[in-house]
């Protein structure tokens, strides 16, 4: 089983916000609520300015699950975190757990009385029908269930936000990586989160699936 | 006649305080969580990808590893 997560290449993310605008869009995602935002550091220094954007990543172990009082939230075959906007009470907890600030409330006005909890769900809606008005409404689209990635992930102009089964997606920016270290451009091994994610410089390197081996690819 | 009067009022007024002891419980009652239907089984809509067969689980994967390798221009070049 597949298991669904996002990858953004810090080398190649030119901070386009073409994601951020993608998903708000896709999702009719109301004023004031950013399910995606692009976060730059070194901002002005020539060559250390990286941008990276970030959004729910689906945690293999949330921290908005183990602290919603309501225990809202689900996590789907494919590894996507979701939850049912009908037992959230938006009380915000999820959003203090969140080390990626992906929990987001629609203020409502002057006293900052807050909205059920949005968050990005992978373009795969939640517990209504899929494909409804009903989910879309609540959630947005749900592209998985049409056989899509998330559009964020597909809009991507450099492709620096890749999104999917984690084996295949780690295995792109792996030869990326690769081939950076091959060419003398960059220290591959030393990427910025690579031994924290991939292991070190001695763990066996996934491979990626050549495009030969997967029936009806080019 | 009148003391029955009496008896019927005392039995209202203790009615009407023992309604406070039925009063109901503040804590809203846990809503049950729904099931998700799987993205394999499609979506109810015009916008799906004609490349899989709703419900077939294999399928679906099949068609969702393949757009995902389509995010590599290297395998997409070659």
């Amino acid at each position: 089983m597949a298991r669904m997560k996002f990858i953004c290449d810090t080398e190649r993310c030119i901070e386009c916000n073409g994601c951020v605008t993608a998903c708000k869009n896709e999702n009719e995602v109301p004023w004031g609520v950013n399910r995606r935002r692009v976060v730059t550091v070194n901002d002005g220094i020539i060559g250390q300015e990286k941008s990276v954007s970030v959004a729910c990543m689906h945690c293999s172990d949330a921290p908005c699950m183990a602290v919603c009082p309501v225990d809202c939230f689900y996590r789907t075959d494919e590894g996507v975190v979701l939850h049912d906007k009908d037992i959230c009470i938006g009380c915000g907890y999820c959003s203090f757990a969140c080390p990626f600030g992906a929990p987001q409330f629609l203020s409502k006005g002057a006293f900052g009385s807050r909205s059920k909890m949005d968050k990005c769900t992978f373009c795969s809606g939640g517990p209504e029908e899929n494909g409804s008005v009903a989910e879309f409404e609540k959630y947005g689209r749900n592209r998985l269930a049409e056989g899509k990635l998330p559009l964020c992930a597909e809009m991507c102009s450099t492709k620096a936000l890749i999104g999917g089964d984690s084996d295949i997606i780690s295995g792109i920016f792996n030869q990326r990586v690769s081939l950076r270290e091959k060419n003398g451009k960059y220290a591959g091994s030393k990427a910025f989160g690579w031994t924290t994610a991939y292991g070190g410089p001695d763990a066996p390197a996934p491979t990626p699936t050549p495009a030969a081996k997967i029936p009806g690819a080019k | 006649m009148k003391l029955n009067f009496r008896t019927l009022g005392l039995c209202f007024a203790a009615a009407a305080l023992l309604a406070a002891c039925s009063e109901p419980p503040e804590i809203a009652a846990k809503v049950a969580k729904r099931p998700d239907v799987a993205p394999y089984m499609g979506a109810n809509n015009g916008f799906m990808t004609k490349n899989w067969i709703p419900g077939n689980q294999a399928s679906w994967a099949e068609s969702i590893d393949k757009r995902t390798q389509g995010q590599n221009e290297y395998s997409r070049v070659k």
